[in-house]
């Protein structure tokens, strides 16, 4: 069975949060989640998975995309396989460069990079007790 | 006929034309152009070129066949050959018909002088040569055309572009050239400058833009087009790992980012983990919530960070490929994965760029420079507004109520009031322009990614062209009392006095295109007197300090073996190698990064703790014998005691960050802490190990001309200041000569400087009325200022100025005063420093006690009375002239005011130079025990070889009296040893091999039976 890293259904509460288009492509949500109350900022591709405020996704963080929970190789291998991903609309790929505590000691932020679109996760820490630092990951969404 | 004088002196005289320079045969010059394509160690050499120029190749078995062949083609032919020589040493020229008979004959140890070919060994060289990388050694690559052409990253150490400039090549005649040059001079060995450790080989113009625009956070490609842009930037030769997309799902998509972890590391076999952070051009300073610096997640994504050569954030842009950057991808990779690996990974940045931005497609359009309807209404707001300010202030200046800025009178008030006003203006419109442009406008490309334009330029495009400058006032007046006869006289309005509200779009109006020349004019005018100013400063810099080199003991020497400096820049360290701010060796925060990044904290290996961190360090320091020198508080002898000192406070500084761990933390989140922040076993080891090898790694050679290195380093950045005095920072009106004029003051010694100015530190700094008070005492104060009254009586047979004296006050000094002194009195000085013109209360603002702190400036001369005065902090008080200095303080304090004074300079223009060249500068201008200045004066009296005088300048004197003395001349020196055409003794030409050889064999036999004797 797949090792679900992080598993929760959050609700978008704002589209680039500082209110200001960067980018054409691509919009930076701000999201909190509903089971673990995490706080979220994440990078998507919003001509292809557009987003609109109010809207519930699931996320999920799978380390591997097979069904069998084999570790994923590295290497990128195409076409159509059976995979974690069919169940979900929007599947990135991406880094874990970061875990660190907030000044509070409270909170844990865990800042992945998929290629340059970035997501940063904040919550308690019980909940990110699964990431390692360089860990690579798939991101799961579906909306919901 | 010339007299005999006229033969030997002046530049095309016998000893700087024909003496110390020579005309040289195999070089070539033509017109230069870009070429990305080739490697930056590359130069295209025409095939007509190529016929002309030879390199003498010995025959061996291993090119015989080549050879033949050349022979065969003879010189017109290529690849051919000009000439051919046998073991005897007698010459065939090859323009013959029977070349075939050589090319039959060629045997072993032959000499064949063939045409240039690939990947043979050439110089090539743009003049002005201002530096030492402005003649460099590149490999050849013999094309069609007509042009040089070589790759756009090496455009910057030449300072080259491809407007029509020529260039030189020189090839080389022998192996040992070659073997020096490709090693000493080769580009991949000159990719730093050793005037401060920044790297100077870097991406420029489209390259940069082009990676500015791949990396975009919204630049998204599919598998085929990923692939062929992966093709582009090794010749579609590499190997290359697809990485995971970083889109997997509606459709796979990769990102642009992803590209350049491809370009850094195409496929697992490429051990390259680069690690770095750069703050961009565009990275924005907000801060989140917590009040901490957005790092990653700023949305500009101006953040770049490179992990384990992974792009994780961060669009690419100057600060990070561009050249002057420490930090940058390519200094980085030149630091910890050696020339080689910065040299391929420019190589392939450039063909990727090219080539991408080929098929995209960048231009400008008279619609980039449109101004949007939103800017013309704010503009024309900003303008009206500012304008009626102007008003105001004209006219309070007219009715004579102006409020007066400190130290000013009431024209230059409302002058700089004016000026501040306009300059608004264009700030405002500026402002509002770039916050208007569409993000594909391509002049706000180039300029967020740096390279091309700044935001003032784009903005006198489209919105404003600003107020124009002349001599640094705004436009003078060219008629009476106006500057063009369109204006009434006396105006002072903004558009009468050079205010060009226009933008270069919208077009200037008549008046306001007269001022733009004006300005225009004054830059150019600037440029041709700067550039012989500065060149005959780099001349005399270059005369004077071309023979100090670096001895094995550390040692600066002149030729004649006296000392300059104990050791050098105090610390023996290369100041090409530097990686650190401010001339330090090592930036430790980016090692400490890599060595996180490059050794995962697995379970197995544990966290260590502050304790057990401090024994790590000081075994690592034992091991290389580096502690002793620490236990032993810095023995005078041992310079890296500064270093080792350095590193056990980062350490100590990186633990204390992270053991703050509270005692209710439960031990999970501990363990959680630890894990997330805590540094290993392994990564401490292997950040020591990086620190201490690399230290000693960086430790300046033997042999290296420090003296020339020294000379093109404080030389070069002089062509690069404009001649403008600047303001005082903090101080309006008080003005100090920066730039080329300034330098020129220092390294001359001057006895007499045009801004004199005393920085008197008080010993209570933070009481304006103490000030005051100490200010009275310095500043000289006229007769004048103790009167009571001074009238001015004018009736129909005279005029006259009648003058009521405060006699207390002239009673109390005992002045004895006439009537027919009077008039002199007004200008004679009664109370202060006769020397001190002028004295300016500067205030500064201590942001962390938030309190100001009072300083007097004092303009003019007079150190050692200011430094007496009661109240002054005498022992803190300095003065920018250095002779007075020398006088009033010494030597070493002279030699302190030296570094001091050109780093002042320096720092004005933004330009950074390692403080080992002004040491050395210091040195030499101070070892006589008294400031020497480099003038052919200064020159002259450091003890320097009649040749070498006379090569300099004032060539007969300095014959003749050396004629008339009988002055012997060693022939020690560079320039002696230029003009009688033996090897310097510097660098490879240090040292001489001595070798024990038993006497040759006699080759006689036995004597033969009948002899001639």
């Amino acid at each position: 069975m797949v090792d679900v890293l992080f598993d929760d259904i959050f609700r978008v509460e704002k589209l680039n949060p500082d209110d200001k288009k960067y980018f054409d492509k691509v919009t930076r949500i701000e999201a909190r989640s509903e089971r673990f109350d995490m706080f979220l900022h994440l990078d998507i591709n919003s001509e292809l998975y557009p987003l609109r405020v109010g809207q519930k996704f699931a996320l999920q963080l799978v380390p591997t995309l097979n069904n069998d929970g084999t570790p994923d190789s590295g290497f990128y291998i195409g076409g159509n396989r059976e995979s974690q991903a069919d169940k979900f609309e929007y599947v990135m790929h991406g880094k874990l460069y970061k875990i660190s505590e907030d000044s509070t000691r409270e909170n844990v932020e865990v800042l992945i990079s998929f290629g340059g679109l970035l997501m940063m996760m904040k919550g308690d820490p019980s909940h990110c007790n699964k990431f390692e630092l360089d860990q690579k990951l798939f991101l799961l969404m579906r909306k919901v | 006929m010339a007299g005999l004088v006229q033969r030997l002196k002046g530049k095309q005289g016998r000893f700087r034309g024909n003496l110390s320079g020579k005309r040289v045969e195999f070089t070539g010059r033509t017109v230069i152009s870009p070429d990305p394509n080739l490697k930056i160690s590359e130069v295209a050499v025409p095939m007509l070129m190529a016929r002309i120029l030879s390199y003498p190749e010995r025959v061996s078995r291993h090119n015989i066949e080549k050879l033949r062949q050349c022979i065969r083609n003879g010189p017109d032919k290529y690849p051919g050959a000009r000439q051919y020589r046998d073991a005897s040493g007698s010459a065939w020229s090859l323009k013959i018909p029977h070349r075939k008979r050589f090319a039959d004959q060629l045997k072993f140890g032959d000499i064949v002088d063939r045409h240039l070919e690939d990947g043979d060994i050439v110089l090539f060289n743009r003049q002005p040569s201002l530096h030492r990388m402005s003649i460099m050694c590149h490999r050849a690559r013999i094309m069609p055309w007509r042009t040089l052409r070589f790759n756009e990253s090496v455009c910057n150490p030449y300072n080259a572009d491809f407007d029509g400039d020529e260039m030189n090549i020189h090839v080389p005649q022998t192996e040992e050239a070659r073997t020096e040059a490709i090693l000493l001079m080769g580009v991949q060995n000159n990719l730093c400058t050793p005037k401060n450790g920044e790297i100077l080989v870097a991406s420029t113009q489209d390259f940069l833009t082009s990676s500015f625009l791949i990396t975009r956070k919204d630049t998204f490609y599919d598998r085929s087009t990923f692939s062929l842009i992966c093709s582009y930037m090794g010749d579609g030769m590499d190997l290359v790992d697809l990485p995971t997309p970083a889109i997997i799902k509606p459709v796979e998509l990769w990102s642009g980012k992803q590209l350049f972890s491809i370009l850094l590391r195409p496929h697992a076999n490429v051990r390259v983990y680069v690690n770095l952070t750069v703050k961009e051009k565009i990275y924005s300073t907000k801060l989140d919530d917590k009040k901490r610096e957005l790092k990653t997640m700023c949305p500009n994504d101006g953040f770049v960070y490179f992990r384990n050569s992974e792009l994780i954030s961060g669009q690419l842009g100057k600060v990070t490929l561009g050249n002057g950057n420490k930090d940058g991808l390519f200094s980085v990779l030149l630091r910890d994965y050696k020339p080689h690996a910065a040299a391929a990974c420019m190589n392939r940045v450039a063909k990727l760029s090219a080539r991408w931005i080929g098929n995209h497609g960048f231009s400008i359009g008279i619609d980039d420079v449109q101004p949007k309807e939103v800017l013309i209404n704010k503009k024309d707001e900003t303008i009206s507004d500012n304008y009626k300010k102007c008003d105001d202030l004209i006219e309070s200046f007219n009715k004579g109520n102006l409020k007066l800025k400190a130290g000013c009178d009431a024209a230059q008030t409302l002058e700089a009031e004016i000026s501040g006003v306009l300059n608004g203006i264009r700030d405002t419109a500026g402002k509002v322009c770039m916050q208007t442009l569409h993000w594909r406008n391509s002049p706000l490309i180039m300029s967020q990614c740096g390279s091309k334009g700044s935001p003032i330029n784009i903005s006198q495009m489209v919105a404003c062209v600003g107020q124009q400058i002349v001599n640094g006032c705004r436009a003078p007046n060219g008629f009476m009392d106006r500057s063009l006869p369109h204006f009434p006289r006396k105006a002072k309005t903004p558009a009468a006095k050079g205010f060009v509200a226009n933008s270069f779009y919208s077009g200037l109006s008549a008046t306001e295109f007269f001022f733009h020349t004006m300005g225009g004019r004054e830059g150019l005018v600037d440029t041709a007197v700067k550039t012989a100013d500065t060149g005959y400063m780099s001349r005399r810099l270059m005369k004077c300090l071309e023979d100090l080199f670096l001895h094995y003991d550390y040692t600066v020497r002149n030729a004649s073996g006296s000392i300059v400096q104990f050791c050098y820049g105090d610390d023996g360290m290369d100041p090409a190698g530097m990686e650190g701010k401010d001339g330090k060796p090592l930036n430790f925060d980016r090692l400490f990064l890599k060595s996180k990044a490059i050794c995962p904290s697995d379970g197995d290996d544990d966290i260590l703790s502050s304790s057990d961190v401090h024994k790590v360090v000081q075994r690592k320091l034992s091991e290389v014998g580096m502690r002793k020198s620490v236990e032993q508080e810095a023995s005078e002898d041992d310079s890296s005691a500064d270093f080792i000192k350095s590193l056990q406070s980062f350490v100590k500084g990186k633990i204390e960050s992270t053991e703050l761990s509270t005692e209710e933390d439960s031990e999970n989140l501990k363990k959680f802490i630890l894990r997330i922040s805590g540094i290993t076993r392994r990564q401490l080891e292997v950040f020591l190990d990086i620190c201490l090898s690399r230290y000693h790694s960086k430790k300046i050679e033997a042999g290296t001309p420090i003296g020339a290195i020294g000379a093109h380093s404080i030389g070069e950045p002089g062509t690069q200041m404009t001649l403008k005095t600047f303001h005082f920072a903090g101080v309006a009106s008080m003005n100090v000569t920066l730039g080329v004029p300034r330098i020129k003051e220092i390294i001359n010694g001057s006895k007499k400087i045009s801004t004199p100015i005393i920085t008197a530190i008080l010993e209570t700094d933070n009481n304006m009325n103490t000030a005051r008070v100490v200010k009275g005492r310095i500043e000289k104060t006229n007769l004048g200022q103790v009167a009571k009254s001074i009238k001015v009586v004018i009736d129909s047979r005279s005029a006259a100025i009648v003058i009521s004296l405060d006699m207390d006050r002239i009673r109390d000094a005992h002045l004895h005063i006439d009537a027919n002194i009077v008039k002199e009195s007004i200008l004679f000085v009664v109370k202060g420093i006769k020397t001190a013109e002028r004295v300016v209360i500067s205030k500064e603002d201590d942001k962390e006690a938030n309190t100001e702190k009072f300083k007097l400036l004092v303009e003019g001369t007079g150190l050692l009375h200011v430094m007496g005065i009661e109240g002054v902090h005498g022992r803190q008080t300095v003065s920018n002239h250095i002779n007075e200095v020398s006088d009033c303080l010494g030597i070493e304090a002279a030699r302190s005011t030296i570094i001091d004074e050109i780093k002042v300079v320096m720092g004005g223009y933004g330009m950074s130079i390692d403080i080992r060249h002004m040491m050395l500068l210091a040195d030499v201008m101070t070892v006589m025990g008294k400031v020497l200045g480099i003038t052919r004066f200064g020159i002259q009296k450091m003890g320097k070889s009649v040749l070498m005088l006379a090569s300099f300048e004032r060539t007969s004197d300095h014959l003749f009296s050396a004629a008339v003395h009988g002055t012997e001349d060693l022939i020690e020196g560079v320039s002696e040893r230029v003009i009688m055409g033996i090897p310097i003794q510097i660098g490879t030409g240090m040292i001489k091999v001595k070798q024990r050889l038993s006497p040759p064999e006699s080759l006689q036999g036995t004597p033969p039976i009948l002899s001639y004797v």
